[in-house]
């Protein structure tokens, strides 16, 4: 087994292992674990191969029939009984206690062999009566001690002894007829032994930190104040959060605050309607019954001016609200609302006033100036008058009679759109406005001037072409086309377009070619069109003759609107 | 080298040669190893430090692979000057011991001073303990050869001593003095990485809150000889910071209820006369007919608790008393009778440990050691982890008691569930032992495999319980032990804010 080097599972805390007593299994068949690494006893490393401690391991689990030899403790030989009179009375309830050490001994200051040489050949020296027990021997010790102790906490470095007058007051404490006769030479005798010690304290103390160096070293200090754990190196981004989660809960209470205090505000306001409510319809029963009864006084207690006129007065002083995101509650509970309708009225207000003040004077100047014309008022500006601008003159166009374009197939078919949209409404494929002029356009004919600039440059002037923006005339019922947006359909829009329209027609041989374009020469245009960039490539070519045209008839468009083509 | 039954490496001592030569009683001096007669047989000792006595030179002694608390003041008679005596070896003295990480920083500016004065301090203190004579000695002669132990029966009881438990590794080192040779860099050098390591030692101490050994703190010869406790006299196995004035007194008077210590038995009995506490000073929390539990804040009986660390630390090697007794609770196991609640042994516990330690330090008296008590107290702080709801462990390093009493205590649980579910032929998982005990896995694990109860066979993973073990435990069940009533504990685990815990409030 010893040769058998098996590789172990490794054993988990978790794994189930089966018990076995030693006699149900065959002690050749199996071997112990032993770990490589010895097991750790837990003991000082080098105490660990002490001769006591191994001679007992070396039995491990055998009846302990080694000890470790301690060196043992021994009967007293003192009084027990002496030195521990009480009787401990046992208590029927787990003890409960809180009291410490002090506060059980009482009088902490205790009589050494010393002393008690000392106050016998004091008290050798008195009466009976006049002698120092040991119990208030102690008591004057202790309130030197202590003292001492409070006033010169460093006496055994810098010597100094702390004086009899200052010792007077914690004596004044204690039972005085019985004290203060002695209490002098209790305190020279205080005093010298003070001294003999090294002005420490009478009892042996332990020695607590008093200098860091020394003290380290000192197998004697001991009870060291422990310092503060270290604080987390995260800690001032603890802080940070922290103080944001109380900005935040501050906020959060400040909003609750505000929701309560509306909410209560609203139900005071519901409180206040119904109040209202009652008090009309008690109006109401008083007025039938005085009404019923004949009663006639003034109708003072039918109607409330006083209260009205209280909330009016401050609604007019206040002055305008702070420019500010948040509206201000306001203190009177009545919302914003209200009051900014008010000012806005009362503005309005004033500026109707100012206005019906000015057509007053305006009215009242030109009653004085009846039949009188002032030229002088206006100088730069053109007469008023019907008088025509000679130098405009009407545009009077000619248009030939054009035969349709020899226009392909294709483009015949095409209005598939219109018809399905508004064949009703759809305007003629041809339509010769040039000549067909309808009356309507015939009262304000178009008029034109022409002129010459600086550096030759030549204007012409156009008058009476525009038409109303809002009015939309029979030609431009089509506009909806190009009106509608991109969002349902996905890719570029169509603009459909009557191609063979005249104006159309016309805009488009004045614009110049792109260049892409002007290399077609080609009489049959949509043939020998070549693609425009980003053109799908297997469309049909009425598509395809569409789609080759929005760049030109993006335009007509505003045209249409603001004038008509020359 | 090793002497006769010693089976471990010499501890005393460095590995590196030293010089070597005789000597006799007057040219021995401090750091020097020799041969010493301890039970009848001789044995590698290191001499810590010199006294002269009335009866003539004495020398505080550590043995090799002894515990300290083995440490004793020999006569000249008692060491073979015909051996050649090892000579402290200035140069290596900082890798000495291989075990010694650490040695006492010493300050920078004088330390061959400081090392003197320490010497000076050392003596002094130790002065006082040899005018009365260490009944150790004897008892040591008296007992039994070690190899041929008395047989008995006892298996509860052969550890139920006082445990202990520290956390640092490495031994204090011997505070040798600083060799007026040294060449300065070299010193230099050493204090640097002396008081580095000092620094970190205190930072960890500063933040863990153990209250685990700082072993440059250690001071390696005892400062009180003898203490009147009770109805005892206890002697005391390792150094406490009482105050200095009483390691001039033949003995110590301790009150067994405040703790408070007196070095002279007027004032003691003075106090006797005013002291009114009968119990530990603060509420029970367990009582049965035969012990009962104390739960006791640091915080709140500061002066209680200082007074029960500085009496523990007699006993206790690892334990350290460098910082205040705040964070820690104290659960304190007492026997009744007519004058009162007699202190039997305690562990301290800290109030939130980082580490899920459920004791810190744990301690039996040494007159109530070897009677079961120590189980008692393991055994109660197990049922607290239990109401916590937690698993729990002590606090390492363990002493060799401690380690003793945790081992048997850990074993005879775990062999019980181990037989239950055997029984009902059920598999167990090593968590679900930890969890039915309140014990850490690597505890299980550790208990296992120091039993070699786990083994490999036919592919998988088994326990096996041996049989030894099983006939221990039906003898240990015919003998009635006393054990813990998680009945009759009436606990709530304290809670504590962090506020509380950090500044006491």
């Amino acid at each position: 087994m010893a040769t058998r080097k098996v590789r172990y599972k490794k054993l988990s805390v978790k794994t189930p292992l089966p018990v076995l007593r030693e006699d149900q299994i065959d002690p050749t068949e199996y071997e112990s674990l032993t770990n490589e690494s010895q097991i750790a006893t837990g003991v000082e490393q080098a105490e660990e191969n002490e001769y006591h401690l191994q001679a007992v391991l070396q039995g491990a689990g055998v009846a302990a029939d080694k000890e470790i030899p301690v060196p043992p403790p021994e009967e007293s030989t003192l009084s027990y009984d002496a030195l521990y009179p009480q009787k401990f009375q046992q208590t029927c309830t787990y003890i409960r206690f809180s009291q410490t050490v002090e506060e059980c001994i009482g009088c902490m200051y205790d009589m050494t062999e010393d002393d008690e040489a000392f106050l016998e050949s004091y008290n050798k020296q008195r009466v009976a009566l006049a002698q120092l027990s040991d119990d208030d021997f102690e008591k004057i010790m202790e309130v030197f001690e202590d003292t001492a102790y409070i006033k010169t906490p460093f006496a055994a470095v810098d010597q100094t002894v702390v004086a009899y007058d200052e010792m007077l007051h914690g004596l004044h404490d204690l039972d005085k007829s019985k004290i203060m006769p002695h209490a002098k030479e209790i305190y020279e005798f205080w005093k010298s032994r003070r001294q003999a010690l090294g002005n420490r304290p009478l009892h042996p103390t332990l020695k607590y930190e008093m200098h860091q160096e020394s003290d380290d070293m000192d197998p004697y200090v001991c009870f060291r104040r422990r310092e503060v754990r270290l604080t987390r190196k995260t800690r001032q981004r603890d802080v940070q959060s922290a103080e944001k989660l109380k900005r935040l809960r501050k906020e959060l209470e400040e909003g609750r605050q505000l929701v309560l205090a509306s909410h209560s505000r609203e139900l005071l306001k519901a409180e206040m309607l119904k109040t209202d409510r009652a008090i009309f319809e008690q109006r109401a029963q008083l007025k039938e019954h005085k009404i019923r009864l004949g009663i006639k006084t003034d109708d003072e207690d039918l109607i409330n001016q006083k209260k009205r006129k209280a909330p009016d007065v401050p609604a007019v002083q206040r002055p305008p609200p702070p420019s500010q995101i948040r509206m201000p509650l306001r203190p009177d509970g009545r919302p914003t609302e209200a009051d900014l309708a008010q000012l806005a009225d009362r503005l309005a207000e004033k500026e109707n006033e100012l206005r019906a003040d000015i057509e007053k004077k305006v009215q009242n100047h030109s009653d004085w100036n009846k039949a009188h014309v002032d030229l002088t008022r206006g100088p730069l500006s053109p007469v008023v008058g019907p008088r025509p601008d000679l130098s405009f003159r009407p545009a009077k166009t000619q248009y030939l009679m054009t035969p349709p374009a020899s226009a392909s197939s294709a483009s015949l078919e095409e209005p598939m759109p219109m018809e399905l949209d508004k064949p009703e409404n759809h305007p003629p494929v041809f339509k010769f406005r040039g000549v067909a002029q309808d009356e309507k356009s015939m009262e304000n004919p178009p008029v034109y001037r022409r002129r010459i600039g600086r550096l030759n440059r030549l204007w012409i002037d156009r008058r009476g072409l525009a038409s109303p923006p809002g009015e939309r005339s029979e030609e431009q019922s089509d506009q909806w086309k190009y009106d509608q947006s991109s969002d349902d359909e996905e890719d570029t829009p169509m603009y459909e377009v009557d191609p063979f329209d005249t104006r159309a027609l016309k805009f488009r041989a004045s614009v110049p070619l792109p260049p892409w374009m002007s290399r077609a020469t080609v009489p049959n245009r949509q043939a020998a069109l070549p693609l425009p960039p980003n053109m799908p490539p297997n469309l049909p070519p009425a598509q395809l003759a569409q789609l080759a045209q929005p760049p030109q008839q993006a335009l007509p468009r505003p045209m249409s609107q603001g004038q008509p083509a020359l | 080298m090793s002497p006769p039954g010693a089976n471990g490496e010499s501890t005393v001592g460095s590995d590196a040669p030293r010089q070597k030569g005789k000597a006799n009683a007057d040219t021995l001096k401090v750091g020097c190893i020799a041969w010493v007669i301890k039970d009848g047989q001789p044995r590698r000792a290191e001499i810590l430090s010199i006294r002269d006595t009335k009866s003539g030179r004495q020398f505080y002694c550590n043995f090799d692979n002894f515990n300290k608390r083995l440490d004793e003041w020999v006569p000249v008679a008692r060491i073979d000057f015909n051996q050649d005596v090892e000579w402290p070896n200035p140069e290596k003295e900082k890798q000495k011991d291989g075990k010694t990480k650490k040695a006492p920083a010493v300050s920078k500016k004088q330390p061959s001073k400081k090392a003197q004065k320490k010497v000076a301090k050392r003596e002094q203190s130790v002065a006082s303990e040899g005018q009365t004579p260490h009944p150790w000695a004897e008892f040591v002669e008296s007992q039994p050869q070690v190899k041929t132990p008395a047989k008995t029966d006892d298996a509860e009881d052969k550890a139920n001593a006082s445990l202990e438990f520290g956390g640092t590794p490495g031994v204090g080192p011997d505070e040798m003095e600083l060799d007026e040779d040294e060449t300065p860099a070299e010193r230099a050098k050493k204090e640097r990485a002396q008081s580095f390591s000092r620094e970190e030692e205190i930072e960890k101490l500063r933040t863990s809150g153990s209250m685990t050994q700082n072993p440059a703190e250690i001071s390696r010869i005892r400062n009180i000889s003898r203490v009147e406790f009770g109805r005892y006299i206890l002697f005391p196995w390792y150094f406490s910071p009482y105050p200095e004035a009483f390691s001039q007194e033949d003995c110590m008077f301790i009150c067994e209820f405040c703790l408070s210590y007196y070095g002279d038995l007027k004032s003691f009995s003075r106090h006797r006369q005013k002291c009114t506490l009968q119990h530990p000073p603060g509420n029970e929390i367990y009582r049965d007919d035969f012990v009962s539990f104390f739960e006791i804040d640091g915080r709140r009986q500061r002066t209680w608790c200082r007074n029960l660390c500085l009496l523990s630390k007699m006993f206790l090697d690892h334990k350290t008393l460098y910082y205040d007794v705040d964070p820690f609770l104290f659960y304190v196991m007492t026997t009744r009778d007519e004058h009162g609640n007699h202190l039997i042994g305690y562990f301290s516990k800290e109030k939130e440990s980082t580490d899920g330690y459920n004791v810190a330090c744990i301690l039996t008296l040494p007159q109530y050691q070897r009677k079961g008590y120590g189980r008692l107290l393991i055994q109660f702080s197990y049922e607290l982890s239990k109401i916590e709801g937690k698993l729990g462990s002590p606090e390492k390093p363990l002493s060799d008691l401690g380690l003793l009493s945790y081992r048997q205590y850990w074993s005879e649980n775990i062999i019980e569930v181990l037989l239950q579910s055997s029984e009902r032929e059920e598999k167990c998982t090593i968590e679900g032992i930890a969890s039915a005990l309140s014990m850490t896995t690597q505890d299980v694990e550790h208990t296992l495999q120091a039993l070699k109860m786990q083994v490999y066979h036919k592919g998988e993973h088994k326990i096996v319980v041996p049989e030894k073990l099983i006939k221990q435990r039906e003898k240990s069940k015919l003998k009635q032990k006393r054990i813990i009533e998680p009945d009759l504990i009436q606990w709530k685990p304290p809670v504590f804010t962090a506020a509380s815990r950090t500044w006491g409030w």
